[in-house]
């Protein structure tokens, strides 16, 4: 397999100023800012309450702007073009996921000074986000490469925004519930207890049973994403 | 001459429904080659086979002696160029950016971007937003997408379709200058001008079979009807078959100093369509 970096480059670069004239994904980005606004004046939040929005973040940001971008070139019929470039497989994915890496770790970075979050270890929470905004982008571009516009797009994401966002409530029901048990094995619920799990001073060592759910996760969409991919190369 | 496309019983089925049967040629290097036919003939499934797009029921189609279905490697990528009837462009970014896009997908300067613009007489536009340009410079610009990279091989699916003839003009002296300088080009057209002016050879497709093949000039001389058309100065015109009888009746007129102009009665390849098929080719 071939990877170019210029070609990755390339598809970044039209992206980003293809979406800077985008109202429609710049005004959703924009949304999760509003919130965390909204969240940071109530005073002192409790660590669930501040991963409702990194999690809508990741869900609104990550999750949804991909997909509309995805779906958006598949609309326009671009998507085949690059489909008959050089660009491979994972060049043209990598150059659409770049950008909306970038803007979601942007938002998040503003989004937690607004709601006061300070992670005792850093580096922890950042390998945490990285990979849970990996996790969001794959599950954008397999959502975007189902759809056929970005109308539709915008209504087959949203169940998953709501799941992606509020579900980790779910797991609090699983004793009554035994259903609402596969929310704890949820990326966005893995996210919450591994934050717990560090303000309480936890390192590496101690979450990294979290840290492989969200790879696992990462693992399958890509996989899905990839193989939705190959099916639209070929009319 | 070595073959860049062969092609050899090539069927293609979408369910029951038969879109290609039995369809061979080949294209040699530095030929531009039309396929023509009306819509729903097979010519866009013949490109999508041949440009990776889809594949085939049944048959070889073979490109640069390899198995279509190859070109999907990035190298082979970049020895093509493809104009499809629906050639997406990015229409919030300027003409220049779209380009700019494919200079970096197929490592071409950007100085590239420049010369192609000439070819298709867009020069002056290319800050424009492709929102904003009309069907004809659409065109244009996706023709100009397609030979950015200079490519070996390439294909156009009804290129000059929206455009006046002006600019088409301007899109055959650029189709004449790739050929020249040793491209190969497969073509769709449903204009007979178009392919008599660019083609050196024409295959007619039609119901997913081709039924003639062959250059233009040749295959006129096959079709023509053996006679030639007078026109007389008393403003008539006279109609005369080839052979003895015919060259005595032209002796005639020109002994009478009657003759104004000698045509001979070549059909047109549209007129040799209709003949084999029965039906108009647009």
């Amino acid at each position: 397999m071939t990877f170019s970096l210029k070609r990755a480059l390339a598809i970044f670069h039209k992206d980003y100023k293809d979406l800077s004239k985008n109202m429609y994904v710049s005004f959703t980005a924009v949304i999760p800012l509003f919130m965390a606004l909204l969240y940071g004046s109530q005073g002192e939040l409790t660590i669930e309450m501040q991963y409702i929005v990194i999690n809508m973040t990741l869900s609104l940001v990550a999750a949804f702007i991909q997909c509309s971008l995805i779906a958006e070139e598949k609309e326009k019929n671009t998507l085949r073009g690059l489909m008959l470039s050089p660009a491979s497989t994972v060049e043209i994915l990598a150059g659409k996921g770049m950008l909306t890496f970038l803007t979601t770790i942007f938002i998040i970075v503003i989004s937690c000074f607004l709601i006061d979050y300070k992670p005792e270890s850093l580096a922890v929470i950042a390998v945490a986000i990285a990979l849970s905004t990996v996790f969001y982008i794959g599950l954008g571009t397999f959502l975007g490469l189902i759809t056929r516009s970005v109308m539709e797009a915008s209504v087959v994401i949203m169940p998953f925004f709501f799941l992606f966002t509020f579900g980790s409530y779910g797991a609090m029901l699983a004793e009554r519930f035994p259903i609402f048990k596969a929310a704890e094995y949820m990326p966005n619920t893995q996210l919450v207890e591994l934050a717990g799990a560090v303000q309480l001073g936890a390192g590496f060592a101690d979450i990294w049973s979290h840290l492989f759910v969200i790879i696992i996760w990462i693992a399958a969409v890509f996989v899905l994403a990839y193989r939705i991919f190959k099916k639209r190369m070929m009319d | 001459m070595e073959k860049i496309i062969e092609v050899k019983s090539l069927a293609k089925l979408f369910g029951n429904q038969r879109a290609l049967e039995d369809v061979s040629f080949e294209v040699s290097k530095g030929e531009v080659f039309g396929f023509l036919g009306p819509s729903g003939s097979g010519k866009t499934t013949t490109i999508k086979i041949l440009t990776a797009q889809l594949t085939q029921t049944d048959g070889d189609a073979l490109v640069f002696g390899h198995p279509a279905a190859q070109l999907k490697h990035p190298m082979n990528r970049k020895k093509i160029g493809i104009l499809t009837d629906n050639s997406g462009l990015y229409e919030r970014l300027s003409i220049f950016d779209n380009l700019k896009l494919y200079c970096g997908l197929y490592d071409v300067s950007l100085s590239r971007i420049e010369e192609v613009l000439e070819m298709v007489n867009l020069k002056a536009e290319s800050k424009k937003i492709v929102s904003k340009l009309s069907k004809g410079m659409l065109q244009r610009v996706t023709l100009a997408r397609a030979f950015l990279h200079k490519p070996e091989l390439l294909f156009l699916d009804e290129p000059t379709s929206s455009l006046d003839p002006v600019n088409s003009r301007h899109i055959y002296r650029g189709l004449q200058e790739l050929k020249d300088n040793g491209t190969t080009i497969f073509l769709t057209t449903h204009d007979m001008n178009e392919a008599e002016l660019l083609c050196d050879r024409v295959a007619f497709l039609h119901n997913g079979t081709i039924q003639l093949i062959g250059p233009p000039k040749e295959l006129r001389k096959r079709y023509a009807d053996n006679t030639l058309t007078v026109e007389l100065t008393d403003g008539t015109t006279e109609v005369i078959a080839k052979g003895e009888a015919g060259a005595e009746k032209l002796y005639r007129f020109m002994s009478e100093n009657k003759v104004v102009s000698v045509n001979t009665n070549e059909p047109t390849l549209g007129d040799i369509f209709v003949e084999i098929t029965g039906r108009k080719l647009s």
